[in-house]
């Protein structure tokens, strides 16, 4: 479905992209994640053919991205929501359908479905007295005008208020269980946790991991033990009166915490373990850059 | 590009625009638009005349003076009576007695002026006879020299016609010039015809046959010898030309402030990207916004030469015209960061093409460099004077093709990458330069293709000097012909360079350098356009663009242009990709090389 192989893209001296590589299947949803300036953005624009690859290629749906039919089959959202804030809601987008050749009336009938799953009640006002978040909806909602196979959304939930960033999250779910592709980049990782099949985290202009979030966890992160004593034991945190943790990377430390505890007259009294969630993972693989 | 789109796109610019302006605004502009159509006639028709009436004349009803006087605007005919100049009530008094003014500056004026109404009364009397040959016996073609001295006084020749008879203006007319005490007469001009042709044809041929007797009046010190040199001839004051141009070119200045707008408002904030990832293509946008810009000023234009008696040639004439000032427009537009910015792009593209198609314009009836400007067409379509295809191609083509070639610019930087930064004027200038260079002839190509700016910025040169001394005017006009035409030939290699558009190698450059060499010497022969209203006969054009011709005829002197730009263009190529410092001195240096070589052709056409 989509296919970017070997992908560069420079400005000027600056190389932003550097030999990108990743496939994404149908109805499967990919997120890209990394630090700002990573190439994310980059990635995403030459997927939606807005930028030329300088070497590299990007197929989406047997089209290669500078080939103006592959817009046919794309949905492109960007980080901000650029509307033409004179416009209605309806007008805008009836304006975008008609670019893309819909029928009017197959037009209006998927304006009216994606406005009403999106909750944006307001349709005949100018989108310039919108909040920021309606706009938003606007912005997605013309990305579906032409029911494209392969929808790219650039942080699509970027300054929003936690109502609409839900509503937002759960649609790109959805579209995805229709048989969209979807590739999309965010900061929020736990937005990125819960809606992507897999991940692939860009550090620098390259992919410094990729792959589902259990293999990238199995990959880049790392279990811990959390001890608790009832005793004081070297490199322990008191949490609560009588009760102190040490974290610990292995059962060999484990084993070890329990020889100390007992040497000073005490006893280990509980064991945690704890997996690496996917910030920890991406602050791990970046280098701590966010 | 699809039509469909692009018409698509029309559409909703068009709506856009007109739903962007509140009720009370769009009723003032339709207002002002028909206040402005309703006036272009009313001021064509009814131009004011500069000091009209500024001249009494004492002059009795059944006098045969009283005619030109009527016939005269600056003239009022007063009641003769008696001491009618001494009693101040008239400047010049007709009567028996003769002519008598009043011993001051006005009185003086004023006889002046009666003097040339008179003379041009007999001239329109002896033009409408059956008889032309016996009307105007002989004809006399008057040709300006330079005038090196200054003339003290010492006259020969007659046609004072102070003595009543039919008299004519013999062809020799003698400068007097004082030098250490002494004194010279200088034969200046003079062609008589024989008696039976008339051949005036010169710009400035003229007669002067009195049928009524054009008096000297009686002025302290004049003497009664009435001046008969070319400089007597002056030009109509050009009062229609000029309301033409400002009544055509006002609109074009509104329509483009609403343009520049709209361009810059899809950069604001990327409001424009979302259509680049739409199936329109670049071109589909382009043309898209800036069809009912361009179709409104073709309306605009079209009222307004409906209302001012224009026909359909003036209207096509203005729409290259049109197509730069959107043109150049757009591109301000694109390189502009911000309204701020934007408003300065336009004023200079108003101030810009307004003095380019105004200026020359203004001198449609007096002088053939008017021919550089669309408005003359107009002027000359209102006048029904003829004009050929010829003038009407310089005229229009290289006003058309420049506005081709800043859409084509424009197209090169419509894109994600270009469109949406925020670098300085100047580099977003040389993106848009280097965008469409991708090899040795794509940059041979648009170089050919910058030649109309050249053709359009040396014609305004020539029409800006023309009125000054030759001396200053043409070593001028060959400096600026230099500068023109190498930074046509070399700034967008620069770009290329600086646009790492081209792998950094003296080879490389050596190549673009021959293919903006030939591109140039191809495009140049655009030039030739000139030679079809006799454009380089005029001195400062001669200097212009003399040296084009030397490409017609002769192998040797077709080589010699081509030679000239090939070295030069190579110069400032080799420069231009060791960066800028060593481009500006390469470019001095290809300026200096073609500098001298027009001096020399200059110096070979004498």
């Amino acid at each position: 479905m989509l296919s970017v192989s070997g992908l560069t893209k420079t400005y000027g001296d600056v190389e932003a992209v550097r030999g990108i590589s990743f496939d994404v299947d149908d109805g499967e949803v990919f997120g890209l994640v990394g630090p700002n300036g990573a190439g994310k953005t980059s990635t995403l624009k030459t997927l939606a053919g807005l930028l030329e690859p300088t070497s590299g290629s990007v197929v989406v749906n047997g089209y290669d991205s500078t080939d103006p039919e592959m817009r046919r089959t794309l949905g492109f959202l960007p980080e901000d929501s650029p509307l033409y804030e004179d416009m209605t809601p309806r007008s805008y987008l009836r304006f975008f359908a008609d670019l893309y050749d819909v029928p009017r009336e197959t037009a209006d009938d998927r304006i009216a479905a994606a406005l009403d799953r999106l909750a944006l009640d307001v349709r005949d006002r100018p989108v310039g007295d919108f909040s920021k978040g309606m706009k938003r909806k606007v912005a997605i909602a013309r990305s579906l005008v032409n029911d494209p196979d392969v929808l790219v959304y650039d942080e699509p939930a970027s300054g929003l208020d936690p109502t609409t960033t839900n509503v937002v999250v759960e649609f790109t779910r959805e579209l995805a269980e229709r048989g969209k592709t979807v590739v999309f980049s965010a900061h929020d990782l736990y937005h990125v946790e819960s809606v992507c099949d897999r991940v692939a985290i860009v550090s620098n202009g390259e992919i410094a991991a990729q792959g589902t979030l259990a293999d990238i966890r199995a990959d880049h992160g790392r279990v811990e033990y959390h001890v608790f004593a009832d005793v004081p034991l070297d490199g322990a945190t008191e949490v609560e009166p009588g009760r102190y943790r040490l974290a610990v990377e292995s059962m060999a430390g484990v084993e070890d915490a329990r020889v100390r505890a007992a040497d000073a007259g005490g006893e280990l009294v509980d064991i945690r373990t704890r997996e690496s969630t996917l910030e920890d993972v991406f602050l791990a693989v970046t280098g701590g850059e966010a | 590009m699809t039509p469909r789109r692009t018409l698509r796109v029309a559409r909703w610019e068009a709506t856009r625009g007109v739903s962007g302006v509140d009720r009370r605004t769009a009723v003032l502009l339709a207002v002002a638009l028909l206040v402005l159509a309703a006036l272009a006639p009313l001021l064509v028709a009814f131009a004011p005349t500069p000091g009209a009436g500024v001249y009494r004349v004492a002059v009795a009803d059944g006098d045969p003076y009283r005619a030109p006087v009527d016939a005269t605007p600056q003239l009022r005919a007063v009641d003769p009576g008696a001491n009618a100049v001494a009693s101040g009530r008239a400047d010049v008094a007709i009567g028996a007695g003769g002519v008598r003014i009043a011993d001051t500056e006005k009185g003086r004026a004023a006889l002046a002026t009666f003097r040339d109404a008179v003379t041009a009364y007999n001239d329109r009397l002896m033009a409408s006879e059956g008889d032309q040959a016996a009307a105007f016996p002989v004809v006399v073609n008057l040709t300006y020299v330079e005038r090196s001295a200054v003339r003290v006084g010492g006259t020969a020749g007659s046609g004072d016609g102070s003595s009543g008879a039919s008299g004519t203006t013999t062809g020799a007319t003698s400068a007097g010039t004082t030098s250490a005490g002494t004194t010279s007469a200088t034969t200046t001009s003079g062609t008589t015809t024989s008696a039976t042709t008339t051949s005036a044809t010169s710009e400035t041929a003229t007669s002067a046959t009195s049928e009524t007797a054009a008096p000297d009046g009686e002025r302290p010190g004049s003497g009664g010898d009435g001046p008969a040199t070319p400089s007597d001839i002056t030009p109509p004051f050009p009062l229609r030309s000029l309301l033409y141009a400002f009544v055509f070119l006002l609109p074009l200045n509104v329509v483009i402030q609403a343009y520049g707008s709209s361009v810059i408002d899809e950069r604001i904030d990327r409001r424009g990207e979302p259509l680049l990832v739409s199936p329109a293509s670049r071109g589909d946008i382009v043309v898209g916004k800036a069809l009912p810009y361009f179709l409104g000023a073709v309306a605009v234009t079209a009222v307004v030469a409906a209302a001012v008696g224009a026909g359909v040639r003036s209207v096509v004439a203005l729409l290259p015209l049109a197509g730069l000032f959107l043109g150049v427009t757009f591109l301000g537009a694109l390189f502009a960061r911000s309204y701020k910015e934007l408003t300065f792009v336009t004023v200079t593209v108003s101030v810009g093409l307004m003095a380019y198609a105004f200026v020359p314009a203004v001198f449609t009836e007096v002088h053939p460099i008017a021919a550089i400007s669309p408005l003359s067409v107009v002027v000359r379509d209102i006048r029904g004077d003829p004009f050929s295809l010829g003038a009407f191609l310089l005229a229009t083509a290289p006003v058309a093709l420049a506005a081709a070639v800043c859409y084509g610019l424009g197209l090169g930087v419509y894109r994600e990458e270009d469109l949406f930064t925020q670098k300085r004027l100047p580099a977003k200038a040389l993106d848009a330069l280097a965008a469409p260079l991708s090899s040795a002839w794509r940059v041979g190509l648009w170089t050919a293709a910058f030649v109309p700016f050249v053709l359009i910025a040396e014609l305004f040169a020539v029409a800006a000097l023309f009125v000054v001394p030759e001396a200053f005017a043409i070593p001028v006009v060959l400096a600026l012909v230099a500068l023109v035409e190498e930074a046509a030939k070399s700034l967008h290699v620069y770009a290329g360079f600086a646009n790492a558009r081209f792998p950094d190698t003296d080879r490389v450059a050596l190549a673009v350098g021959v293919a903006a060499g030939v591109g140039f010497f191809v495009g140049e022969k655009l030039l030739l356009l000139t030679r079809l209203v006799d454009l380089p006969n005029v001195a400062v054009g001669g200097a212009a663009f003399g040296g084009v011709e030397l490409g017609v005829g002769s192998l040797a002197l077709l080589v010699a242009p081509l030679a000239l730009h090939v070295a030069a263009a190579t110069t400032s190529a080799l420069g231009a990709r060791r960066g800028r410092r060593w481009y500006a001195l390469a470019f001095c240096c290809a300026v200096g090389l073609h500098l001298a070589y027009d001096y020399a052709v200059v110096s070979v056409l004498g």
